[in-house]
């Protein structure tokens, strides 16, 4: 009887804990299309690079391009981008938002 | 049987559970597929739910009573306590390793995200440093009151969460069970308080 309560109460609670999910950090949405008509995340980087950027990680998030890196500026952000024209959507760093495009 | 009820009742085997975490994520960014940046939520997230669970212990004690699985639980609060600070530490580490530099750290040291951290991690240290028998003793009624430090720590530890992650979902979800079994604890107390309607229409 015990171990049945200390075993639902587990449960339960490890049933919340892992009903979210982990992956999509949601700051914002991207309505893009189908991924076929993507960029690669290799010619963002190849773009960022250029501009002066650091690029420790791109991935896709929301829809959009999602990049960890240090911006030409020196700052440790996290960017979004738009996936087809690569427009840069959004900028913030640990939860302080450095830009965010009108409409987005 | 009795082999089990050893095992059950073993501290450094509860330890070792502790500790499986940790070997895995350390393995993982060892061996390399894990990169520095993504330790960081990992270690964060063992930390935050060991100091959720050894935070439930007292609630669930005060709804239920002394029930053997839970005098099982409370006698492994001080551990469950201190292993969240170990993952806070490692969690930091991470954190250090990655940034690579106190300048970029201090550049972002009052971002949201960022501050809240520090001043979770500020507050774990004095709630381990005092989780010790030595402690209990010498600082006998104030024990309770560092030990209170847990709640300040838990909601800038869930806060800081949120606003690195961008999203108050996870965070949340480790508060749900937490917030359930103090509304539960309060709706019990209202309820002993209020005369019962039975009493009170005379029936």
């Amino acid at each position: 009887m015990r171990i049945t309560a200390l075993v639902l109460a587990a449960s339960a609670g490890l049933a919340v804990m892992t009903a979210t999910p982990a992956a999509a950090t949601g700051a914002i949405k991207c309505q893009a299309g189908p991924q076929s008509g993507w960029k690669s995340t290799e010619a963002l980087t190849a773009m960022l690079v250029k501009e002066g950027w650091t690029v420790r990680k791109a991935k896709v998030d929301g829809g959009c391009y999602e990049v960890y890196g240090t911006t030409p500026e020196g700052d440790r952000v996290e960017a979004y981008f738009h996936p087809v024209t690569f427009e840069k959507l959004y900028v913030a760093r640990r939860g302080q938002v450095l830009f965010r495009k009108a409409g987005y | 049987m009795s082999a089990l009820r050893t095992m059950r009742d073993s501290l450094p085997l509860f330890w070792l559970l502790l500790a499986v975490p940790a070997v895995a994520q350390l393995t993982g960014w060892w061996s390399g597929r894990t990169d520095t940046m993504d330790m960081l939520h990992p270690t964060g997230e063992t930390s935050a739910r060991l100091m959720i669970a050894a935070m439930l212990i007292g609630p669930l004690m005060g709804l239920f009573g002394p029930r053997g699985w839970l005098r099982w639980l409370l006698a492994r609060r001080r551990s469950l306590g201190v292993a969240a600070f170990a993952y806070a530490i490692l969690h930091t580490i991470f954190y250090i390793i990655d940034m690579g530099n106190v300048a970029d750290m201090l550049a972002e040291v009052l971002a949201p995200g960022i501050w809240t951290g520090w001043a979770a991690l500020a507050l774990f240290l004095p709630l381990a440093l005092t989780s010790n028998n030595a402690a209990m003793r010498r600082l006998r009624a104030g024990w309770k009151q560092v030990q209170r430090l847990v709640y300040p720590a838990a909601l800038l530890t869930l806060l800081h969460w949120a606003w690195v992650h961008n999203s108050y979902a996870a965070a949340l979800a480790h508060l749900a069970p937490l917030a359930l079994l103090w509304l539960l604890l309060a709706a019990r107390q209202i309820a002993v308080r209020l005369p019962s309607p039975n009493l009170r229409s005379g029936v």
